[in-house]
């Protein structure tokens, strides 16, 4: 059985990768799938100390972080259809009508 | 276990009004298609009754179900705050031309609304981190299907994603830091926390890692600064409404949550101190960072403000810098402090709601929200010019609006604290605020209309809602000690004495 | 090496490495492809901390449901374009990585100087607890309110999507 520690590292990796995601990306759909990487890599850091420290709290929690990603991607995509159907593009960089 | 569930109900009176106003509003506009006013009617019902609710539980201070939620004045007086709020903006949404071109879906428009009064009331009252997650998600959820409601116009779609996709990201980084406090403390619930960690668990550099990456779920949610990024262009390009709605009952729900989870979790219930001051747990300086919040949204606010051209996005960052003047009160760490910032809610939400029913008003009529339509306001509609000019000596916190009143409050605290320079920024930034706010007020009275020279027409009802609006906004600045004296009993929250 | 870990590194390195290959695809169908195999194998480290119900539900939900609406949107929208795809990676992309590394340097410090460095097995009743029946027993008595509000989370997501996503067919 692997040690805690080696579940919350590969855990924080996850979660670095999709910050790095969200912030190089300029495609819409991408950067949204780089927040569900980000959203699973708390869901493996709950599972984990929930097992280890023997407490369900955490694993409830991940139900529940799980119901709300599915209704982020719900709204989510349905704003991103909205938008292309406006404007054609789904490329971050080219949705700049509203500036400083 | 089923009494003990009835027995709860009875404490989340207004709550079930509210959930029973979704249901409604949504069945409604199912049956009666095309009949709007008839759903903002069951909605500003549904609202009263929550209103009543309200009233009935006003000395409580429980925790039901389970730890989950707790009802108390502090959260009674948000929730007030945030009933207000709603009420004004489904009359305004009554009378705006922006919603009234969503013809067939405006129905689920006020459902919307009501369903995220329901997530912000739950927010105030949450005290356990879970339940802080799923309302908080709540509200968010409908604020991003709200603000791009307008599928014709490309900046709603546009702001819709760009909150979307801030939003996200801000409540992923902040569910991390809750994974890293469970991971410390073994519970979600905020009182197990703080026992936890003042049993000597604060002061290793995790729990500093884990309330920041919180901070940053708290902070998008009341647009602090380095978490603004989202707030003018969602501003900019929702229906002025949900603008509105935003920029008062979103903030209160947000420095709602941020004030009961700071005060619980980071106090030290040990330590002994003068009644109405507290101390901070060994180990973080929650205080310090506060302040920093503070100044950069305050100063970051009011500068960038500066150069806006179209009102609503100067709105949006005067929004910002009134989260900064908020969080001063914060910073305090006492009673005083708390009931400072919750007073300045009250004023707040008046003179705002006040100040984008005008942009409202004036955008039915122009069609655009830019400086250049505000010219020569003052011949072409007297009544609006006046109240506008009214709004924005409030929002300056000039004498003797109310604005002036909740500034003084807040400084007064800083004063009695020891921090008189924080309370000397505060002042500078107020005006720095002047400038721009005078902006407006020169081209409502000092410039020619460019465009149309006619009177503006003005309805019986618009008359009406303009002066509920004003009157309190003159009012609350001559006659604030019932006001004052409430928000001072309301600091009460369950479990701190 | 026992097999334990030895299962746990072959899992892990799966996920690291489809973690990374998709956030660099430059199409956003080999992207979900990528995500959809770093769910699997998220569901199977799972299993390995004995908790069955969270293993089946990533699969079912995550993998099953979130990424399919994905993959239909990305036909929808029709971005097959490589032209259109193309993206430009300024300077601040490179300022971005290096803040990321900074976060995961500090991730890495902390767990490293906690106690979680002792923790080696699992808590003796990780097996019981990781069952169905276990966790329904808690989650409706003890987070029996959260669990309703999710139905109005919900119900608000399906409203506001239908509001958002429906082509008005006459005005």
């Amino acid at each position: 059985m692997a040690p805690l520690n080696y579940y919350l590292l590969l855990s924080a990796f996850m979660f670095c990768v999709g910050v790095l995601g969200v912030a190089v990306r300029r495609n819409a759909i991408i950067v949204f799938m780089c927040i569900e990487l980000m959203l699973n890599s708390v869901n493996l850091t709950l599972v984990a100390l929930s097992s280890f420290i023997g407490d369900p709290t955490g694993q409830i929690l991940v139900f529940f972080v799980m119901v709300v990603a599915a209704a982020e991607a719900a709204v989510g995509l349905t704003i991103i259809i909205a938008l292309f159907r406006n404007k054609q593009t789904i490329n971050i960089d080219e949705i700049n009508l509203l500036k400083w | 276990m089923l009494a003990q569930i009835l027995f709860n109900l009875a404490f989340i009176k207004p709550e079930i009004a509210l959930t029973m106003t979704l249901c409604a509003a949504i069945l409604t506009d199912l049956l009666y298609k095309n009949r709007t006013g008839l759903v903002a009617g069951i909605v500003l019902g549904g609202f009263a009754a929550a209103a009543i609710g309200l009233a009935t539980q006003a000395g409580l201070s429980v925790s039901v179900f389970n730890g989950a939620l707790a009802i108390d004045p502090f959260s009674n007086f948000f929730k007030m705050v945030i009933l207000a709020c709603s009420s004004f903006v489904v009359l305004f949404s009554l009378g705006s031309n922006e919603v009234s071109a969503m013809k067939s879906r405006q129905g689920e428009y006020y459902a919307l609304l009501s369903a995220m009064a329901l997530g912000m009331f739950l927010m105030v009252s949450a005290t356990d981190l879970l339940v802080m997650y799923v309302t908080l998600e709540l509200s968010s959820l409908t604020s991003y299907i709200l603000s791009g409601s307008m599928k014709a116009q490309k900046n709603s779609s546009e702001a819709s994603l760009k909150y979307l996709l801030y939003g996200a990201f801000s409540s992923g980084v902040m569910l991390y830091g809750i994974s890293l406090i469970y991971g410390l403390t073994g519970s979600l619930n905020i009182f197990t926390i703080n026992t936890v960690l003042a049993h000597g668990g604060a002061s290793s550099p995790a729990v500093l890692i884990a309330g920041i990456f919180l901070l940053v779920g708290f902070g998008y949610k009341i647009s602090a600064v380095p978490f603004h990024f989202w707030t003018p262009d969602v501003y900019e390009g929702a229906p002025t409404t949900i603008t509105a709605f935003l920029s008062v009952a979103s903030k209160a729900a947000g420095f709602g949550m941020l004030m009961r989870a700071f005060k619980v979790v980071f106090i030290d219930t040990g330590a002994l101190g003068t009644p109405g001051a507290w101390s901070l747990l060994h180990g973080i300086d929650a205080q310090s960072i506060l302040i920093v919040l503070s100044i950069l949204t305050m100063t970051l606010g009011n500068l960038v403000a500066l150069w806006q051209d179209n009102v609503k996005r100067l709105l949006a960052y005067s929004s910002i810098a009134h989260a900064g003047y908020m969080l001063l009160g914060l910073v305090v760490l006492g009673n005083d402090g708390f009931s400072a910032t919750m007073l300045y809610f009250v004023i707040y939400m008046f003179m705002n709601l006040g100040a984008f029913y005008v942009v409202i008003l004036v955008s039915n009529n122009t069609g655009n929200e830019t400086m250049e339509s505000y010219k020569g306001l003052g011949a072409r509609s007297p009544f609006l010019a006046v109240g506008m000019a009214i709004f924005l000596v409030s929002l300056t916190g000039l004498p003797p609006t109310a604005g002036f009143i909740g500034k003084l409050y807040i400084f007064a605290a800083l004063i009695n604290a020891k921090m008189v320079a924080l309370a000397i920024v505060g002042v500078l930034n107020s005006v720095v605020s002047l400038y721009y706010y005078a902006r407006v007020f020169r081209n409502m009275f000092l410039r020619e209309s460019t465009g149309e020279t006619s009177l503006i027409p003005i309805s019986m009802p618009t008359y009406a809602l303009l002066l509920i609006l004003l009157v309190p906004t003159i009012l609350l600045g001559l006659y604030f000690g019932p006001l004052v004296q409430f928000a001072q009993y309301s600091v009460a929250m369950f479990g701190i004495k | 090496m026992t097999f334990a870990l030895a299962v746990f590194c072959v899992l892990a390195a799966i996920s690291v490495v489809s973690a990374v290959l998709m956030i660099v695809q430059r199409n956003p169908v080999n992207s979900a492809l990528y995500l959809i195999l770093n769910f699997f194998s998220l569901a199977a480290l799972y299993l390995t901390l004995k908790a069955q119900f969270i293993a089946i539900v990533q699969v079912l939900v995550y993998a099953g449901a979130i990424m399919v609406l994905f993959l239909f949107v990305i036909m929808l929208l029709n971005l097959g374009d490589d032209k259109r795809l193309r993206e430009h990676l300024g300077p601040k992309a490179y300022i971005a990585i290096g803040l990321v590394v900074a976060l995961l340097g500090e991730l890495v410090f902390i767990f490293s100087k906690s106690r979680a460095d002792s923790v080696v097995a699992l808590a003796p009743n990780a097996g019981q607890m990781g069952t169905v029946e276990f966790l329904g027993q808690v989650l409706y008595t003890k987070f029996l309110f959260p669990f309703e509000m999710t139905s109005f989370l919900l119900l608000a997501a399906i409203v506001g999507a239908v509001v958002l996503a429906k082509k008005k067919l006459q005005q």
